[in-house]
């Protein structure tokens, strides 16, 4: 039968002791094997295992706060929602972006796009497709939420400013830039980092930004968030007060909205350079950039005709016509050319080196000093003194204070005027020699001078103050844990003493201006002796003008307005330009002015600060004396 | 028939070995299949009811394989292996299809995989081929006869496919063959076969999904997302345990799901996680023990019947622990074999115990006529 014989028992059993070596050592070689995995190699998978189910995720901190000098919320911190893609949570990204356009609206391609650029960070790094998404793209994303996998809406800070009030300013905040990450002063910031891109929130972002704080979360291999391991909050950034005083910025703002006008405003406080107040007109409204600007907004801001991104008063370059003429007649006391009654007389014109120069005043002024010039804007007045004085000595004067230089405000990519001279033609023209009639236009601010509207409110400030070119700038005081550590202003760029009796012919000088009769009456506050000097720039001279309009009617050759003050003339505590891209003439600036300057006593007076001004309120002149007789070097008012 | 006497021959280290091995599974599935909601309190998945349920019908099967006389059944095994592959064909024609395959036939609320009693059933008819017959398998044409009777379920299951499945009837055919006196010589030539066939076997006998595992297999950074992904996440399962492993319930890769189906095929791999090497040597023991007891069982044998059974059924478990052990590791390319006795699966827990019944009922038999 089947039974075991012996015979049997002794191979069976010799085959099962095999059996049972192989099978034993079989079991070792295993043992060895997870030895190996589990001791010798323990640390690079515990490391493996712990990326696998821990994820660190950015927490954003939300900028510091703007507030003006008197503690007002200038701009502040909003949540917005976005809406973002983790791709390890996604099977196939195509398809759940072609959803999430279809959802909300958004352009797939861009949304591509944003994608593709960010592919080299983790896998699990939410990538903001839709920065601000609105309440209803959220709802419909979260509507759809099981279709399309690895679609989360995040809830985020972001900023919210006052309209286009004072947009050049703060300037606006967006992503980090490729070019950006790769700049030291940027180190240490992430891709996807929302930093300044302009005005103030460019040049104090790192003082603004805050740090960053992440969370530690456990998640599952779906990348569903379990629970969290640790939080490092993130800290707001630093609040700051700027120097900014919001009623002086709404004066401003009121004033150019009411006159219809474009072009930009600075005023300072002239004894240390506070801003007081400053303007580029037309704005943008930097809202839009703080959720993310859409492609369409971008164009036009970048299309539009009229540069609303380009702040005019740090980039626009523009004749300063008679506003000019303080800085030659300062030069010529100080150079000792002139007393302040040196009087030329006026007849409507004058020949210099064979040509003739026309004034403005066709019927002549007659016999003028230095005050009356001034108050008058006599351009004979002034041709006769800068022929005295000779290019170099202009330079010299027009540069202590502060023309043809750069201010220096704490504010990004500011552009540099000119104030011609003889080195300056040497250096930087194919003719190099200057000639001596080239002087008489540079005289009454034509010619090739040309200065931004920053640089004018520092040469009414120097005027203001006697001779400190003050640094415009804008960051007063910075919040540091337990109260205001005030920002000491920076130091002034030049200081020159100019004596007193000099300086009051010409103060005397721009106190008629607004007060005794002249172009800047408009400007005028009783009992506040304010100074000021109008000036009218052409934008081209007047034969080429006929000839250009008539080419294309779209462009606009009206002339500029300028008007820089300061007051009370005595102890200047406020000094500053108005200037009017195409605004005709210098008096229409000085009625945007008094508006400035009427809020700015008022306040300080403690009385109701007066309502905005309406279009009829300013009584502005729209004549357009594009037809001005005489040569076409004849200078404005 | 059971006779009162024999209740004191019952290997009862052996079988506390294998109670002991299936309560570490219910525990590692309890463990890993622990569901947490957002409030901080949690309760076991629902697989570690079911596997309950079925250990206990698995007691009752390895009971009543432990109380009919092996003898009886082995006359009988025709008529099991009929009924075996009986149920194959019919999983073929109405069997319920889970994850591509169709495996199951549904009953009430169990789902019942015939092909994990497979090894049972070749192990039966191949004791009662080879021990009834005087030569053994020293005898070619034995052999094929015997070949015979593996190849058909063997086939019926690959069909599902469940090639993993299929493949464990192969050690059941080698392990009684070798017992029953296979030539060495033969089982060397077999081995130069195999050597042969592969590559034509890699061309034309397996699925495009079969090769891609065992390319990954082989590569696993090659698709680490896709293919590969199981092989490197078994890796990191079991080496991210260290010595004294992640501590109950505190494995991270099993119970957020980074290895799939962790509580199945892959239940060692969260042992190895979760109690460490500590743990792995202690279970693997286990294993060593129960395989080495039940081959002396085989030795213990009253007659060749009994031994070359326990010696078929315990070299098709060898061959599952061995090989799912070494899968759990990311060391053997992933193929659906459970891990007997500890992997979740009711069939299989089933089938394992009753095996035992048989290897347990062998032994105890020892000295019956």
């Amino acid at each position: 039968m089947s039974n075991l014989m012996p015979d049997d028992r002794r191979g069976l059993g010799l085959r099962l002791s095999a059996l049972q070596y192989i099978i034993a050592a079989t079991f070792a070689a295993l043992a060895v094997g997870f030895w190996v995995f589990q001791v010798a190699q323990h640390d690079k998978f515990a490391e493996m295992a712990d990326n696998n189910h821990t994820r660190r995720l950015p927490l954003p901190a939300p900028r510091g706060v703007l507030l003006d000098r008197t503690g007002r919320v200038l701009v502040e911190n909003r949540n917005i929602f976005n809406i973002a893609l983790v791709r390890e949570q996604t099977k196939n990204i195509d398809e759940t972006l072609k959803l999430v356009a279809e959802a909300t609206g958004a352009d797939e391609a861009q949304l591509r796009e944003t994608v593709e650029r960010r592919r080299r960070e983790p896998s699990y790094r939410p990538i903001v497709l839709i920065e601000n998404a609105t309440r209803e793209q959220v709802i419909a994303v979260w509507a759809r939420r099981w279709e399309m996998p690895g679609i989360i809406y995040q809830e985020v800070p972001s900023r919210k400013y006052p309209g286009t009030e004072a947009a050049h300013v703060f300037g606006y905040v967006g992503e980090i830039t490729e070019a950006q990450l790769q700049r030291t002063d940027y180190e240490g910031i992430d891709s996807g980092a929302i930093v300044g891109q302009a005005g103030f929130e460019q040049q104090y972002n790192k003082l603004l930004m805050g740090t960053e704080g992440n969370k530690t979360v456990v998640v599952n291999s779906i990348g569903r968030e379990l629970f969290e391991l640790g939080k490092d909050e993130p800290r707001e950034g630093t609040a700051v007060q700027l120097t900014i005083d919001g009623d002086i910025q709404k004066a401003i703002e009121d004033g150019f909205t009411a006159s219809g006008f474009n072009g930009a405003a600075v005023v300072l406080d002239p004894n240390n350079g506070d801003v007081l107040g400053f303007t580029s007109r037309p704005a943008f409204d930097p809202n839009a950039f703080a959720g993310g600007i859409d492609k369409a907004t971008w164009q036009e801001l970048n299309t539009d005709d009229l540069k609303p991104l380009q702040d005019r008063a740090l980039q626009g370059r523009y004749s300063p016509g008679s506003t000019f003429k303080m800085a030659v007649g300062l030069a010529g006391l100080e150079e000792g050319v002139i007393t302040p009654n040196f009087t030329v007389n006026c007849a409507g014109g004058a020949t210099f080196y064979g040509r003739r120069f026309a004034c403005w005043k066709h019927g002549g002024h007659g016999a003028v000093n230095l005050k009356t010039a001034i108050e008058q804007s006599c351009d004979v007045y002034f041709y006769t003194v800068g022929n005295m004085l000779g290019i170099d000595r202009i330079n010299k004067w027009a540069t202590l204070l502060g023309l043809g230089q750069k201010s220096n405000i704490d504010l990004p990519n500011e552009l540099v005027g000119l104030v011609p001279s003889t080195q300056w033609k040497a250096e930087h023209t194919r003719e190099k020699k200057w000639y001596a009639g080239e002087t008489i236009s540079v005289a009454i601010g034509q010619g090739q001078v040309s200065v931004t509207p920053v640089s004018m409110a520092v040469y009414a400030s120097t005027l203001a103050n006697g001779g400190t070119r003050v640094t415009p700038h804008l960051l007063k005081a910075k919040y540091e844990g337990s109260g205001w550590q005030p920002v000491p202003p920076p130091p002034p760029q030049s200081k020159v003493d100019v004596s007193p009796e000099k300086l009051e012919a010409i103060r005397q000088g721009m106190w008629g201006v607004v007060n005794g009769g002249g172009t800047g009456g408009k400007a005028r506050i009783d009992g506040k002796d304010v100074c000021g000097k109008t000036g009218t720039a052409q934008v081209i001279s007047n034969a080429a003008r006929l000839i250009a309009q008539a080419r294309n009617r779209n462009i606009d050759y009206r002339d500029h307005g300028w008007f820089i003050f300061f007051a009370p003339r005595d102890h200047p505590t406020i000094a500053g330009v108005v200037f009017l891209e195409h605004g005709i003439h210098g008096p229409n600036a000085a009625a945007v002015a008094h508006h400035i300057l009427a809020t700015y006593f008022a306040k300080q007076d403690g009385k109701p600060l007066p309502p905005p001004p309406t279009h009829d309120d300013l009584h502005l002149e729209y004549k357009d004396p594009y037809a001005r007789g005489g040569s076409p070097e004849g200078g404005g008012n | 028939m059971f006779e009162r006497r024999l209740f004191f021959h019952v290997d009862w280290l052996l079988l506390g070995a294998v109670l002991l091995l299936s309560g570490i599974g219910v525990a590692m599935i309890y463990s890993t299949t622990y569901v947490t909601l957002a409030n901080g309190v949690g309760h076991p998945g629902p697989q570690v009811w079911t596997q309950l349920y079925a250990a206990a019908l698995a007691i009752l099967a390895l009971i009543v394989c432990l109380v009919i006389d092996y003898r009886l059944l082995a006359e009988h095994s025709l008529m099991l292996f009929a009924a075996l592959c009986v149920l194959l064909v019919f999983v073929l024609l109405k069997g319920s299809t889970q994850m591509g395959a169709q495996r199951w036939i549904p009953i009430g609320p169990f789902h019942l995989q015939p092909s994990e009693f497979g090894r049972l059933g070749v192990a039966m008819i191949l004791a009662m081929y080879f021990g009834e017959n005087r030569r053994g398998a020293r005898n070619t044409s034995d052999l094929v006869i015997g070949g015979v009777f593996t190849v058909i379920p063997l086939l019926l299951i690959a069909k599902q496919p469940d090639l993993g499945t299929a493949v464990t009837l192969l050690p059941v055919f080698l392990g009684i063959a070798y017992l029953a006196g296979l030539r060495l010589r033969l089982l060397g030539i077999l081995a130069l076969c195999g050597v042969l066939v592969a590559p034509i076997a890699w061309k034309f006998g397996l699925k495009d999904y079969q090769r891609q595992r065992i390319q990954t297999f082989l590569d696993p950074q090659q698709d680490p997302r896709g293919a590969g992904y199981q092989t490197i996440q078994a890796r990191i399962t079991v080496g991210s345990g260290g010595l004294t492993g992640k501590g109950f319930r505190h494995g991270t890769q099993g119970q957020y799901k980074f290895l799939p189906v962790a509580h199945n095929d892959f239940i060692f791999s969260v042992l190895a996680e979760e109690q460490g090497f500590v743990g792995v040597l202690v279970v693997l023991g286990l294993y060593l023990f129960v395989i080495l007891r039940s081959l002396e069982a085989a030795r213990l044998a009253k007659d060749r019947i009994g031994a070359y059974l326990v010696g078929g059924i315990i070299s098709g478990f060898a061959f599952q622990v061995i090989y799912n052990v070494t899968m759990s590791a990311g060391l053997a390319p992933v193929k659906g074999i459970t891990l007997p006795l500890m992997s979740y699966g009711g069939s299989s827990l089933i089938a394992a115990m009753a095996g035992f019944g048989l290897i347990l009922n062998v032994r105890m038999r020892r000295f019956t006529n």
